[in-house]
C-alpha cells in the first residue's frame, strides 16, 4: 500500500515532468531537422541527422546579432541603474527615520499591486510627446525611477543587518552614503544578485516595451523574432530556422536561471511575487 | 561626532545644545531619508501619478495623440457612455473573464497540488522544482513559438503523436482550439512562480502540528484538509488576488499565437488576434495604437482598473469567512 502509494507519487511527478519539458524538447529537435524534413508528410518526430546548418542561417540570415546587441544594452542599462536606485530607496526605508516615512512605505507596497498596464498607455502618451519614440530614453527614466518590487527587496534585507555596523561606522565618522556604499553595499551580494537577475531577464523577455518604443531599426531580440524574419528567396518562412533562433535567445535565461537559481527563489518567496 | 559636546561648557547651554543637536540630528537622518528616496519619489511622481492623472484627464477628451493641444475638446462622460455601449468590448471583456474563470483556479490548483507532492520525501526534490520553475524564465515570444510549433497543423507535436493512432490526422489547433492552446501556454508558463510561494507557504507549517494530526488517528488526507490547507489560506489569498489581476490583464499571449497562427490583422501590439481569445486589452490597444483614439482608449482602461479594484476589494471582503489568520484580525 505505501509503496504502491510511493510509486504514484513519483510517476506524477515524472508525468507532469515531462509535459513541462516537452515544448523545450520539441522545438529543439524541430530546429534540428532539414526544409523538406520540417514539411513532412506524415509528420516526422526525429529528423534523421542533426542539421545544424539551421542555427547558422539563424545567426547569418538576419541580423541576430544586432538585435542581441540591444537587447543585451537595454537589459544591462536597465538593470545597472535600476539597481541602483532601488537599493538606494530600499537603504533609506530599511536604515533610516524621517516624517512621513510610513505613509511613504504604504505608497511603495501599494505601486507594486498595481497593475502594469493602467501606467503603460497613460506613460506612452507622455513619452510619445517628449519625442522618447525611438530611444532608448524610456528604459533610462524607467531605470533611474528604481522599482518598488525591487526596493521591497532591498528594504527586507537591509532591515536585517545589525545595527551596531551603523554605529560604529557613524563613529568613524562616515556619511550615511559611505555607511551605505561602503558597508551596506558589498555585504549584498545575495539580493543585488536576486534583484539584476529579475531585471535582465525582465527586459532580455520583454515584448510590449520594445514594440511600443522602438521600430524594427532598433528592435530587440524579442521583437524582431515574433515576427517573420527568417524566409526563404521565394518569401516563405523558414520556420526551423526561427526555432533555432529562438533556442539561441532563450540560452541566456537559462544559463542566467541555473547560475542563480537559489537567488531566484529566494526572491519569489520573499516578495510573494512570480518572476 | 558632534563638536558641541566635546566642547567644555556652561551646564545650561550645553544641555540647550545638547537639544537642538538631538533636533538637528534628525532632522539630517530625515533629509538623509528623503534624499535616498527622492529618485524613486521624483520618478513616482512623473512616470507615474502625472502620466496616470494626464491619462484620467484624456479620457474625458478627443485626444488623438497627434493634434496640436489647442485642438483637444473636453467632451464630458461621452467616452465612457460609448465604452459601455460598446459591443466589442463587452465581449472582449467576456472572453478574458471567461478564460479567467477556468485558468485561475486550475493556475492555483496545479501550482498547490505541485508544491504538495514536492513538499513530501521524494528523491531528487531540486529536479523537479527546476523543471516545473524552468518555463517561467522563457520570454513570452520564445514560450509563443514554442507552443506554435506544438500546435501546428503541418508540423506540430500534437498532430505527430495523434498520427500513431489515427494516421492522417491534421486538426488546426491554433484555429480551432485556440483557448486551449493559449490555456496551455498560460499555466506552462505561470504555475512554476506560485509553485515557489505554495512550497515555501509549506515549509512554514510545523511538522508538530501534522503529527500531532496522524497520532490523533487522522490519514494524510484529513490532515492536509483540516490542518495544511486551512495553515495555507493567506498565501491561497495572495495568490487567488495576483492570479486574477494578472489573468484579466492578458493579451500579449493572444497576440503572439495569432500571429503564429497567421490569421492575425494589423501588427504588433495593435494586433487583431481570433474572436474567441480577443481580450479586452486587446481592444483598448487598438483603439490607442490603431485608431489614435487615445480618449476613448483611456476611458476604457479606466473601466477594467475599476472593475480590478473593486474585485480586490470583494476578495479581500470574503477573506474574513475563508483565511485562517494566527492573530485575529480587527
Amino acid at each position: 500500500m505505501r509503496r504502491a502509494g510511493r510509486f504514484l507519487l513519483y510517476a506524477a511527478l515524472v508525468a507532469v515532468a515531462l509535459v513541462f519539458l516537452l515544448p523545450s524538447l520539441w522545438v529543439i529537435v524541430s530546429s534540428l531537422k532539414t526544409e523538406t524534413e520540417y514539411h513532412a508528410y506524415p509528420i516526422r518526430i526525429l529528423p534523421t541527422r542533426l542539421y545544424w546548418e539551421n542555427y547558422r542561417l539563424a545567426l547569418t540570415m538576419a541580423p541576430f546579432f544586432k538585435y542581441a546587441r540591444n537587447s543585451l544594452f537595454l537589459s544591462s542599462v536597465t538593470t545597472v541603474l535600476t539597481t541602483f536606485t532601488s537599493a538606494l530607496a530600499g537603504f533609506g526605508f530599511a536604515r533610516l527615520r524621517g516624517p512621513g516615512k510610513s505613509f511613504l512605505f504604504m505608497v511603495l507596497v501599494s505601486m507594486i499591486m498595481i497593475p502594469g498596464t493602467a501606467t503603460l498607455i497613460p506613460q506612452f502618451m507622455l513619452y510619445a510627446r517628449l519625442g522618447f519614440m525611438n530611444t532608448y530614453w524610456p528604459w533610462i527614466v524607467g531605470g533611474l525611477a528604481g522599482s518598488a518590487w525591487h526596493i521591497f527587496l532591498y528594504r527586507q534585507f537591509f532591515a536585517a543587518f545589525p545595527k551596531e555596523l551603523e554605529d560604529a561606522a557613524e563613529v568613524d565618522g562616515c556619511g550615511r552614503f559611505r555607511i551605505f556604499w561602503q558597508i551596506f553595499l558589498p555585504n549584498s551580494l545575495p539580493v543585488i544578485a536576486t534583484s539584476s537577475i529579475f531585471l535582465f531577464g525582465w527586459v532580455w523577455g520583454d515584448y510590449v516595451a520594445p514594440s511600443l518604443y522602438l521600430s524594427l531599426q532598433n528592435a530587440t531580440l524579442a521583437v524582431a523574432l515574433s515576427g517573420n524574419l527568417y524566409v526563404n528567396p521565394q518569401g516563405m518562412p523558414l520556420p526551423m530556422v526561427k526555432l533555432a533562433a529562438t533556442v539561441l535567445y532563450v540560452i541566456p535565461m537559462i544559463l542566467l536561471f541555473f547560475l542563480g537559481q537559489n537567488y531566484i527563489i529566494k526572491g519569489v518567496v520573499t516578495t510573494g511575487l512570480k518572476g | 561626532m558632534n563638536a558641541a559636546t566635546t566642547r567644555p561648557m556652561r551646564l545650561g547651554r550645553q544641555s540647550a545644545r545638547a537639544r537642538t543637536g538631538l533636533r538637528s540630528r534628525a532632522g539630517r537622518e530625515a533629509l538623509a531619508l528623503y534624499l535616498f528616496i527622492s529618485p524613486w519619489a521624483l520618478g513616482l511622481l512623473l512616470l507615474t501619478i502625472v502620466p496616470v492623472a494626464l491619462g484620467v484627464l484624456t479620457s474625458f477628451t478627443n485626444y488623438d495623440g497627434i493634434s496640436p493641444l489647442n485642438l483637444i475638446k473636453f467632451v464630458g462622460g461621452a467616452n465612457y457612455v460609448r465604452a459601455f455601449k460598446d459591443e466589442d468590448a463587452r465581449q472582449a471583456f467576456g472572453n478574458v473573464a471567461l478564460l479567467s474563470l477556468w485558468l485561475v483556479p486550475i493556475g492555483i490548483i496545479v501550482s498547490t497540488t505541485l508544491a504538495v507532492l514536492l513538499n513530501q520525501d521524494v528523491k531528487g526534490r531540486g529536479i523537479f522544482r527546476t523543471i516545473y520553475y524552468l518555463p517561467t524564465v522563457f520570454p513570452i515570444v520564445a514560450g509563443a513559438t514554442l507552443w506554435i510549433s506544438i500546435a501546428d497543423k503541418n508540423a506540430g507535436l500534437l498532430n505527430a503523436v495523434l498520427s500513431i493512432f489515427r494516421p492522417g490526422t491534421a486538426v488546426n489547433w491554433l484555429l480551432q482550439y485556440t483557448r486551449l492552446i493559449l490555456s496551455l501556454f498560460v499555466i506552462w508558463s505561470g504555475t512554476g512562480g506560485g509553485m515557489i510561494i505554495m512550497l515555501a507557504g509549506l515549509q512554514g507549517i510545523p511538522q508538530e502540528l501534522k503529527d500531532a494530526a496522524r497520532i490523533d488517528g487522522a490519514n494524510s488526507w484529513r490532515a492536509f484538509l483540516h490542518i495544511t490547507l486551512p495553515l495555507l489560506t493567506p498565501v491561497l489569498f495572495f495568490q487567488l488576488i495576483m492570479s486574477l489581476i494578472g489573468t484579466l490583464q492578458i493579451y500579449v499571449q493572444p497576440l503572439l499565437l495569432s500571429a503564429g497562427s497567421g490569421v492575425q490583422v494589423g501588427s504588433g501590439l495593435a494586433g487583431t488576434p481570433r474572436r474567441p481569445v480577443y481580450m479586452y486589452l486587446n481592444h483598448v490597444m487598438i483603439q490607442v495604437l490603431a485608431y489614435q483614439r487615445f480618449g476613448y482608449g483611456t476611458a476604457l482602461l479606466w473601466v477594467m482598473f475599476v472593475i480590478l479594484v473593486l474585485l480586490t476589494l470583494v476578495i479581500f471582503r470574503t477573506s474574513r469567512y475563508w483565511v485562517y489568520y494566527e492573530v485575529e484580525q480587527g
